[in-house]
């Protein structure tokens, strides 16, 4: 039975949740991975599959295809740039957002960036277009800031999203988080997302607790995974325990077969 | 006797930020009971019944209705409001801005792609176009002669969106803050928020102001310190200080609308 529980987004409820995960490490061990690449195995796919919470929420439902915007592009570029301010205090969210499009606008001009890639998309724009850009970013930096310095705990900014390769089932899971804090000898991460939590948040929080889990190295779970959804002004979480753990599995290969059905559908 | 008075700000960015010694403690405990005049006031009004589908208060359901019924006008006036937030938002980053027309309209294709509003700039002759930039320019004038600069350290950020969901869903406030400054954590009330129109300041603007205040309370549980509006057609800027009373009085605003809405569904 997973519990997930749902507080308004202050400082104080976040913090009480942050506290309050559960006192228990839980790891998954090579049993458990071999256990998942089997039944990804059992659901043919033709081309390599993705999958993450999005698609979870969607029920396995494809994304139509990717394009470079200030939207898609303040994630990346606003985290990239609150690294800087968590190494550098005194450098202003603005700033840093500028000084991360410089960077990626040099990495351009010094012909280290693939074609479709955010430098070369940057690099394509005007001074307008790349001001609304750094704006969007400023948006994102400063309302993840904001969360962040309103923790009690020690926090960082997640260096990557979790990727996790699931072994002979052509299938890539991810998990996309933003803050990492630390608590007794394990963790609990933060995940912020635009707009508010749907019917299906909870479906999809647990399945990033899962790949989060997945993909750490030794296979230790989170004790608590934490979606902030700081436009509504609402928290969820749900704990790092094995049957969390499992759902989030059990979710993600019902969005594989889910997904293999529809093509079978559009194919017929 | 000779009487000391407060200086004018010189911008309105120093008028939102106002004297720091001045501000009041940050108040974390009026959101639950705004939270809650509002769902007892959605409770009596439907009356144990949820709507079938959600009745949704924008900032725009509070303003006084247009009598202008001019459609090619009103989108007009609704482009040009566009194009002065996106100028807005590039200020507010401390973009310079050379043209501010061609500057704002980048901004916002790059941002919206497709839509109505971007077809009919698309279809306006040379002349309308002409006459739009014109408009656009004159508004972008009194707002970056007026605006001042704005501190990287200020935490600004522009378009900010809220969204409160109450009763279970039976009812949604939306809003977008034109431009936000100051932090919701600190000891002293910081955050300002900011409201741009292109119209003239009305009693509707006062009400736009309130419930911004509002639904920022509710969404961040924090009160902000300020609540301003700022007209680029006449250069004029009211400015509110947020207190309980400015947003029990919002959340009757809404309940107001709310019945004026469930009444004509």
């Amino acid at each position: 039975m997973t519990t997930f529980t749902l507080r308004r987004n202050t400082p104080h409820e976040l913090n009480e949740l942050v506290r309050g995960a559960p006192d228990a490490l839980v790891a998954l061990t090579e049993d458990h991975r071999r256990s998942l690449s089997a039944r990804f195995r059992a659901v043919h796919s033709s081309d390599h599959r993705r999958l993450d919470a999005w698609s979870v929420e969607q029920a396995g439902r494809t994304s139509s295809s990717f394009r470079w915007s200030p939207a898609t592009a303040r994630r990346l570029l606003g985290n990239a740039a609150l690294r800087r301010v968590a190494r550098d205090p005194t450098c202003a969210p603005s700033e840093s957002v500028t000084a991360e499009i410089d960077d990626q606008l040099l990495r351009c001009a010094s012909g280290y960036a693939r074609g479709g890639s955010l430098a070369s998309w940057l690099a394509s724009l005007g001074a307008s277009d790349l001001a609304l850009v750094g704006a969007e970013a400023t948006n994102w930096l400063v309302q993840v800031l904001e969360i962040a310095q309103g923790l009690e705990g020690e926090w960082r900014v997640a260096t990557s999203d979790a990727y996790y390769d699931v072994a002979s089932a052509r299938t890539t899971l991810r998990a996309r988080k933003d803050l990492e804090v630390g608590v007794g000898d394990g963790r609990v991460t933060l995940r912020v997302r635009s707009g508010s939590p749907g019917k299906s948040a909870g479906p999809g929080l647990r399945s990033d607790l899962t790949i989060d889990t997945l993909a750490n190295p030794h296979g230790v779970a989170p004790r608590r995974f934490i979606g902030l959804w700081p436009e509504a002004g609402v928290v969820l979480s749900v704990d790092g325990t094995m049957a969390d753990l499992r759902a989030g599995a059990r979710d993600l290969v019902r969005t594989a077969v889910v997904q293999q059905r529809r093509r079978h559908q559009s194919a017929a | 006797m000779a009487t000391c008075t407060d200086p004018s700000p010189r911008s309105v960015v120093e008028a939102l930020r106002g004297d720091r010694r001045r501000r009041p403690r940050v108040d974390y405990s009026s959101a639950p009971g705004l939270r809650s005049i509002l769902e007892d006031g959605i409770f009596s009004l439907f009356e144990n019944t949820a709507p079938p589908t959600p009745f949704i208060i924008r900032a725009s359901s509070l303003r006084q209705q247009s009598t202008s019924t001019d459609i090619a006008l009103s989108a007009q006036a609704r482009v040009r409001g566009i194009l002065v937030n996106h100028l807005l938002r590039l200020l507010s980053v401390g973009a310079s801005v050379t043209d501010p027309f061609d500057d704002a309209l980048r901004a916002w294709r790059l941002e919206a792609r497709s839509g109505d509003l971007l077809d009919f700039v698309e279809r306006l002759s040379g002349d309308d176009l002409a006459r739009l930039a014109t408009d656009v320019t004159a508004h972008a004038v009194t707002l970056s002669r007026s605006l001042g600069p704005v501190s990287p350290r200020w935490m600004a950020r522009s378009a900010v969106r809220a969204t409160q969901i109450l009763c279970n869903g039976s009812v949604i406030l939306r809003d977008v803050v034109d431009l936000m400054v100051g932090t919701t954590v600190g000891e002293v009330a910081n955050v300002a928020l900011f409201d741009v129109t292109t119209a003239p300041l009305g009693p509707g603007a006062e009400r736009t102001m309130r419930y911004h205040a509002l639904v920022q309370t509710l969404r961040s549980g924090v009160v902000p310190l300020r609540t301003s509006s700022f007209s680029t057609a006449t250069g004029e800027m009211w400015s509110l200080d947020v207190d309980n009373e400015l947003l029990t009085r919002s959340a009757h605003e809404v309940l107001g609308a709310l019945a004026n809405i469930a009444q004509h569904a």
